[in-house]
């Protein structure tokens, strides 16, 4: 549970309680998400999972304070900020470029959350916390590629997207942030971020495009 | 078309979103009606090499100057536009 | 010459050897009482309302290629008038009564077809809007009838009806639009003023005015020479800011691409003309088969005269979501066409700030449908040096003085309408 969730509240009014409201943290995919297979059987050649409880740092840097983002940057994860479209991980945290002069900080267990890098950022960068704006999407599998292929218009030949890479682009007329991760069992992982509000639309569309493939669906709290 | 954005590199038509002539600039509050009627209406229109803003809406969500020519879509130059990117540009 | 069953016949006899060009291409005199810019559907029609309604017979047409070969011969020959604003309705009115009477007055089959044009609706708040535009229509003497779901189910049962975000709830239906073969409209214009005297000089570019000291126009200067005139007209539609700006006159209209398409042909399916209420898509289907369609302005100045593959996807999808039975039938072709976008989405047919030069102009995506009623309100300037009553609004300062004809609400930029 990340710790920027409040767990429930109560809205006194006229000395009684006319409703409680609970404050559950729920992934935007918590409906359209059925863990197990999906489409074509036998070997699945793509696999979904999607990764929750994550804390999402957006850092913009003010106007003219560019440099002393990128130092404050360098002082909090100990390596430079990505400065084009590329993610570089720390031990604790992964920057994902953004935009010109903006970056992502993902990260799990708080230790990154927009509380704890207020401070650093002060006067050189403005901070909005997108924890729970944003689903995340890991793809991998034999066919990751192919199937993403039928969803966006940006090069992901590995000569082209290694791992590391990342762009600020779009997939199915919605905006994603797509970044390639660590390898796993030899294989691409792409990583997708998109509005929570969109999440589920551009959920079924991705169950569309793979489903020829045959789809593993789960879900994980592992980044 | 395809647009080269500085920040993202070549990308498709479809995550642009077209504003139209750079070169108009809004007049000043007590320019006058003959100013603003200009600058809101008439246009140059141009049939040959034209500075344009196209914002990049599907990717960076950065503001570019494009120098493209109405008569081919052939792009021969993309720039930030002044404001895109905190920093580099118009700080 | 006069077509008739006996002109046929007559040529049926020997053979169908001996058809004379239906227009005499002619090369340009020295002067002419008005010369007309551009050989498309307008100008041609100007030069013949000129001719016959008018009394004024020399007359020149000058074209910059063959007649026909710009919008004329670019759209999707869509014939309407369900318009809600001032200045509109009666318009376009004007023009569907000439549309009706067009083949007997030229002598030429222009396969005017009043097959219906339905507007569908997806809400309540779009049958409201439209109900308006009907009941507008209706007082104006227009038809318009408001149709519900059951009606429609019936007419048009392939509809995706359902449709979860855009359920077909209705339309907006004038039975006395329709379509017209674009190409037999330029032809038949060309043949009925050619055999009232007009000169139709194809090949023959305007490169600049000829004026006096006075700055009033004189006439033109061409790729085939200077040609003087009494008035010029201009009616040159994405080429407008390039034709004013030689007689130093910037005007409030960006040139567009727009996009249309055919498919093949397939068995009749389409009754009329459709469009989609919820998007950019709208279609009827050719005497060929081919389901013809089209959909918004790819939304950036061009003047290449070809668009790119975002709108055609979005045309496609709009297509695919009103009617899903389409998504095998196979694009046979596709091609834009420049559009002189004014700012309020409405024409421009007035004196221009230049003596003697006169602008007809600023047809958005809707120059078609107005060709016989744009040829006769700009006749009638050109010949009264005073506005047509119906097309008094379509003025050029009106965005000074803040007088626009925003048919569609939206504001004053080419992309918002």
């Amino acid at each position: 549970m990340s710790n920027s969730a409040i767990p429930s509240s109560t809205i006194p009014m006229e000395g009684s309680s006319v409703a409680e409201f609970s404050w559950e943290v729920r992934s935007p995919l918590d409906r359209a998400l059925v863990a197990g297979p999906y489409g074509a059987q036998g070997d699945a050649g793509v696999a979904l999972t999607e990764i929750r409880n994550f804390d999402l740092v957006q850092v913009m840097a003010r106007r003219g304070k560019a440099s002393e983002m990128a130092q404050a940057a360098q002082a909090r994860f100990g390596v430079a900020a990505p400065e084009t479209p590329k993610s570089i991980g720390t031990s604790d945290a992964t920057l994902i470029w953004s935009g010109p002069d903006q970056f992502f900080v993902l990260s799990k267990g708080g230790k990154h959350s927009i509380e704890a890098l207020a401070p650093g950022f002060a006067g050189s960068a403005s901070l909005s916390d997108q924890s729970h704006a944003r689903a995340l999407i890991s793809i991998s599998g034999m066919k990751a590629r192919t199937m993403l292929a039928k969803l966006s218009s940006i090069d992901l030949h590995p000569d082209v997207f290694g791992v590391g890479a990342a762009a600020a682009t779009s997939m199915d007329h919605t905006s994603v942030t797509l970044w390639r991760g660590q390898d796993r069992g030899g294989q691409a992982v792409f990583n997708l971020l998109v509005f929570a509000t969109f999440a589920e639309s551009l959920w079924h569309t991705v169950l569309d495009s793979a489903a020829e493939y045959g789809v593993t669906i789960s879900h994980s709290e592992e980044l | 078309m395809r647009i080269v954005c500085p920040f993202c590199g070549e990308r498709e038509l479809g995550e642009f979103t077209y504003l139209g002539d750079a070169k108009p600039q809004r007049p000043a509050a007590d320019a006058g009606e003959e100013a603003v009627y200009d600058y809101v209406y008439l246009r140059d229109n141009i049939a040959g090499v034209m500075n344009e803003h196209w914002y990049h809406g599907a990717g960076c969500r950065a503001w570019l100057k494009v120098t493209r020519n109405t008569l081919t879509h052939e792009i021969s130059a993309v720039e930030p536009a002044a404001g895109a990117g905190a920093a580099k540009v118009g700080a | 010459m006069k077509y008739s069953i006996f002109s046929l016949a007559r040529a049926a006899l020997s053979g169908h050897k001996n058809w004379k060009p239906t227009w005499r291409d002619a090369a340009p005199k020295d002067r002419y009482d008005v010369i007309i810019i551009g050989g498309g559907g307008h100008g041609l029609a100007t030069a013949w309302f000129l001719a016959s309604e008018f009394g004024i017979r020399n007359v020149a047409v000058l074209e910059k290629g063959w007649i026909g070969s710009g919008n004329a011969g670019r759209n999707t020959t869509i014939i309407r008038s369900n318009y809600g604003l001032p200045g509109n309705t009666g318009f376009y009115e004007l023009s569907m009564k000439l549309w009706e009477k067009m083949e007997q007055d030229l002598n030429y089959n222009a396969m005017v077809s009043q097959r219906g044009v339905l507007n569908l609706y997806h809400s309540d708040a779009q049958r409201d809007a439209f109900a308006r535009r009907g009941n507008t229509m209706r007082i104006n003497g227009i038809d318009a009838e408001l149709l519900d779901q059951a009606a429609l189910r019936k007419m048009l049962p392939f509809l995706n009806f359902d449709h979860a975000r855009f359920p077909v709830q209705g339309g907006l239906l004038q039975r006395r639009g329709g379509t017209a073969r674009h190409d037999a409209v330029v032809w038949g214009y060309a043949h009925a003023a050619s055999e009232l005297g007009v000169d139709i000089i194809q090949n023959c570019e305007v490169t600049g005015f000829t004026r006096d000291a006075n700055g009033t126009v004189t006439g033109v200067e061409t790729s085939r020479g200077k040609i003087g005139a009494g008035k010029v007209g201009m009616a040159v539609a994405g080429s407008s800011s390039r034709v004013a700006a030689m007689a130093g006159l910037r005007l409030p209209i960006e040139s567009h691409v727009l996009q249309a398409f055919v498919s093949e042909a397939i068995k009749p399916l389409i009754p009329g003309v459709m469009t989609f209420g919820a998007g950019h898509f709208y279609v009827s289907q050719s005497d060929k088969g081919g389901l013809v369609f089209g959909g918004d302005i790819d939304g950036y100045n061009s003047y290449a005269q070809r668009g790119n593959l975002p709108v055609m996807e979005d045309v496609c999808e709009g297509g695919m979501a009103l009617i899903p039975m389409i998504g095998r039938v196979r694009l046979l072709r596709q091609w834009g066409g420049i559009m002189d976008m004014s700012m309020d989405g409405s024409p421009i047919i007035d004196k221009s700030p230049v003596d003697g030069l006169y602008i007809n102009a600023g047809w958005c995506y809707g120059g078609f449908k107005a060709t016989p009623g744009s040829g006769f309100v700009f006749a009638h300037l050109l010949a009264r040096d005073e506005s047509h009553k119906e097309a008094a609004l379509f003025r050029l300062d009106r965005f000074q003085r803040g007088a626009m004809i925003d048919e569609k609400g939206q504001g004053a930029q080419p992309n918002l309408h």
